[in-house]
């Protein structure tokens, strides 16, 4: 493991003293939180024995909860896949999510998603946002009607997947850029500091971010701040084509967070509680002014990283090969040995283990989601399409820009 | 000769350079260079010349820009193949440093250098961060770089061929909305110069200057023009900076009339300059821009779409400026 030397920790305590105004007592659980943060670096959750031990003491219908919303985002998945291949008026495009359900799931779980804007956790999303919107609480209809750019979709058409955004719920939302919004997300933290906010942020950010300025400015300025941010890297193994060994030097990016004195968590993202778990952990040292936590969930895409060809209709997984992607990517046998490891199995299983849910009731709730994500593909598909000159709104809140195409 | 696409011609003009120079360099993040055309040879730079020479890196467009300006500094020369997501994401580098350091050395600093700048402007769907154009006026702006757009596979590989050559830093500007453009393209190396517009079509009613993505509508219009009888001089810019002032007023001074057709926006888009360099030196012409709303691309086709300048723009505001 990684213990720090006791020069180390003295500079981190030194850190934690930043404020001029610190009073003794600031500075006394600035050196705890060091210690607790230096014992919780870069570790696996599942080796610190901490497994399943809140999860577990959940209600039952909030664990139910956990598997309605993995299997909603799931079928909504394989709804939007069989879409996109069987319907030729179809105009949507994915950058897909299934695989990795456990990790939004888990980590909303632990967060704030109802109630005034100025008492939710604010999410930052990537370019690959459904699951985390289904998780957040976006409206699955709205979704897919904005998916399919249509007047009344979640974004009036303005927006489409890459920048699906809801404010009622806390969903800052999609960026189709790699790294920006993370340091952005430090500025919604910053704010939740300012004001004395219970509020926290987070940011999903891929295996690929680690490479950008980004990735280190959003967890050094936190840091430096200590600042309510969460960090939740999704190392699916690959950025766009390329595996993540292109991109960082470690085998755990989660490694990085002793860089930057702060308590980096390496968790299966496959098992939507320990995700849930270190997720409460980090959410309550955020709130509690402890400052923030890089969390790096281990987990797979089952699509290809756009769109999804080789798919197949009612089948799940593509195994296609992307005609961008000429050089390396990744191997069919890898896809299908991390499908063995499929976060709604798993789930349901851990329920069904726990005696909270029964395999008939269990399937009852997957039944209902998929229905749920078929009726709304058919409301989207009823919806209006934008006027082109609505094209002109939204530049600024007043008013319209003028038409220049037309001479 | 052979019909080659686009990115095939700009890539046979690199792997003839990487041939010549052991030292030359290609770093990418997302697009392989790799590109087939029937009938040819496939072109991999990165099997040809390994991968010490050609690095696939992460996603870090700042460090690409980074990096070749200073193999260039070292006296290597270097090409970044920069995506469009994140043709921005490099600006302050190209800004700030390869396009000062010449200058601020007091003409000592190298910079062999090639940015490979990805663009779209012809992607409806994609939204605000994808779908963008108005790098051209961006880059075009800075001075110590060259800017060139080249729109046709041929000037694509006689200007890359020239780019490479070229002692000074290029942002080389690619309309992935001509991806699909194929011509016939001669197999040995050329050069095509960094400073000269290309006039497409002579006529003496009026002069229509477009650039990169934009030229295949402004061909189209102009072909429907001619049809109905209007002598159309068509002009592709290729060359932002320097901008070849003298193609463009000697055109206005014949035609008294100038239509500018970009795809980025209205606000300061190359054609404001081209206008502005015209009405600089010719008296009595008539002037007439369209261009990309000041909007951020919005998703839903039917709104993109719309707000796109297109042949039948383009086709309404020459008649209005010639009738």
């Amino acid at each position: 493991m990684f213990e720090l030397e006791s020069s180390e920790v003295s500079q981190e305590t030194a850190g934690s003293a930043w404020l001029p105004t610190a009073s003794r007592r600031t500075f006394l659980k600035g050196v705890a939180g060091a210690g607790a943060a230096v014992s919780f670096m870069s570790k696996s959750a599942w080796a610190n024995g901490e497994i399943g031990f809140w999860a577990k003491d959940l209600p039952a219908d909030k664990l139910t909860e956990m598997f309605n919303t993995i299997v909603r985002i799931r079928w909504h998945e394989r709804t939007m896949v069989d879409k996109m291949i069987t319907d030729p008026k179809y105009r949507g495009y994915n950058h897909f999510y299934a695989g990795q359900e456990a990790v939004a799931t888990g980590v909303c779980a632990a967060l704030n998603n109802k109630g005034p804007f100025d008492q939710l956790d604010l999410v930052y999303s990537t370019h690959r946002p459904t699951g985390h919107a289904i998780a957040k609480g976006v409206d699955m209809k709205k979704m897919a009607a904005e998916n399919d750019f249509r007047a009344t979709g979640l974004n009036g058409g303005y927006g489409g997947e890459m920048h699906l955004s809801d404010k009622s719920c806390g969903f800052i939302g999609a960026d189709g850029m790699i790294g920006p919004g993370h340091v952005i997300a430090t500025g919604s933290a910053f704010a939740f500091r300012a004001r004395d906010s219970k509020q926290v942020a987070v940011v999903f950010g891929g295996d690929g971010t680690y490479a950008t300025p980004h990735f280190h400015s959003a967890l050094n300025n936190a840091a430096l701040l200590k600042l309510p941010f969460i960090y939740v890297l999704e190392n699916n193994l690959y950025h766009q084509y390329a595996h993540y060994s292109y991109s960082c030097p470690m085998k755990d990016i989660a490694d990085a967070a002793r860089t930057y004195r702060i308590p980096g968590v390496v968790v299966d993202g496959q098992d939507v509680f320990q995700v849930y778990n270190v997720m409460k952990t980090a959410v309550d040292r955020a709130r509690a002014g402890d400052g923030p936590t890089l969390i790096e969930a281990k987990t797979y895409r089952y699509y290809n990283h756009w769109g999804a060809p080789g798919a197949e209709a009612g089948q799940l997984g593509a195994f296609g090969y992307d005609p961008l992607a000429i050089s390396s990517f990744r191997p069919e046998r890898e896809v299908r040995a991390w499908m063995q490891r499929d976060p709604v199995d798993i789930c349901r299983n851990i329920l069904v283990n726990w005696g909270v849910l029964t395999r008939a009731r269990a399937d009852e709730i997957e039944a209902a989601a998929k229905k749920e994500a078929i009726d709304a593909f058919a409301w989207a598909d009823k919806q209006p399409f934008c006027k082109p000159e609505d094209g002109l709104k939204n530049v600024f809140v007043e008013g319209v820009v003028p038409a220049r195409q037309f001479g | 000769m052979a019909r080659k696409s686009w990115m095939y011609a700009v890539l046979e003009a690199v792997q003839y350079e990487m041939r010549q120079d052991k030292n030359m360099i290609w770093i990418y993040e997302l697009t392989p260079p790799v590109a087939s055309t029937p009938g040819m040879p496939v072109i991999n730079l990165e099997k040809e010349f390994g991968r010490k020479r050609v690095v696939n890196t992460g996603i870090d467009e700042n460090w690409m820009a980074s990096c070749v300006l200073g193999a260039g500094l070292a006296g290597s020369k270097a090409v970044t193949y920069i995506p469009y997501q994140g043709n921005c994401m490099c600006f302050q580098v190209i800004q700030n440093h390869a396009g000062k350091l010449r200058s601020m050395t007091g003409g000592m600093a190298s910079m062999p250098i090639v940015f490979l700048l990805e663009m779209t402007g012809q992607t409806p769907g994609f939204a605000g961060q994808h779908s963008d154009y108005e790098i051209d006026t961006y880059y075009a702006h800075i001075p110590g770089v060259k800017t060139v757009v080249p729109s046709t596979p041929t000037d694509a590989k006689g200007m890359m061929a020239s780019a490479i050559r070229d002692p000074n830093p290029v942002c080389y500007l690619y309309p992935a909305g001509l991806r699909e453009l194929m011509e016939e393209v001669p197999n040995e190396q050329y050069t095509t110069p960094l400073d000269k517009a290309a006039v497409r079509t002579i006529g003496s009613d009026i002069s229509i200057v477009g650039s990169g993505g934009g030229m295949p509508e402004v061909l189209k219009a102009a072909d429907l023009l001619q049809k109905q009888g209007m002598k159309v001089e068509t002009i592709d810019l290729r060359c932002l900076k320097p901008m070849d002032t003298e193609t463009l007023v000697k055109s206005v001074q014949k035609t008294k009339r100038l239509l500018t057709v970009d795809q980025s926006y209205y606000t300061l888009c190359p054609g404001a300059e081209v206008i502005a360099r015209c009405a600089e030196n010719v008296d009595g012409a008539r002037f007439k821009r369209i261009a990309f709303p000041d909007a951020p691309p919005p998703a839903a086709p039917e709104m993109f779409l719309w707000m796109r300048p297109n042949a039948d723009h383009i086709i309404a505001a020459a008649k209005k400026l010639v009738g």
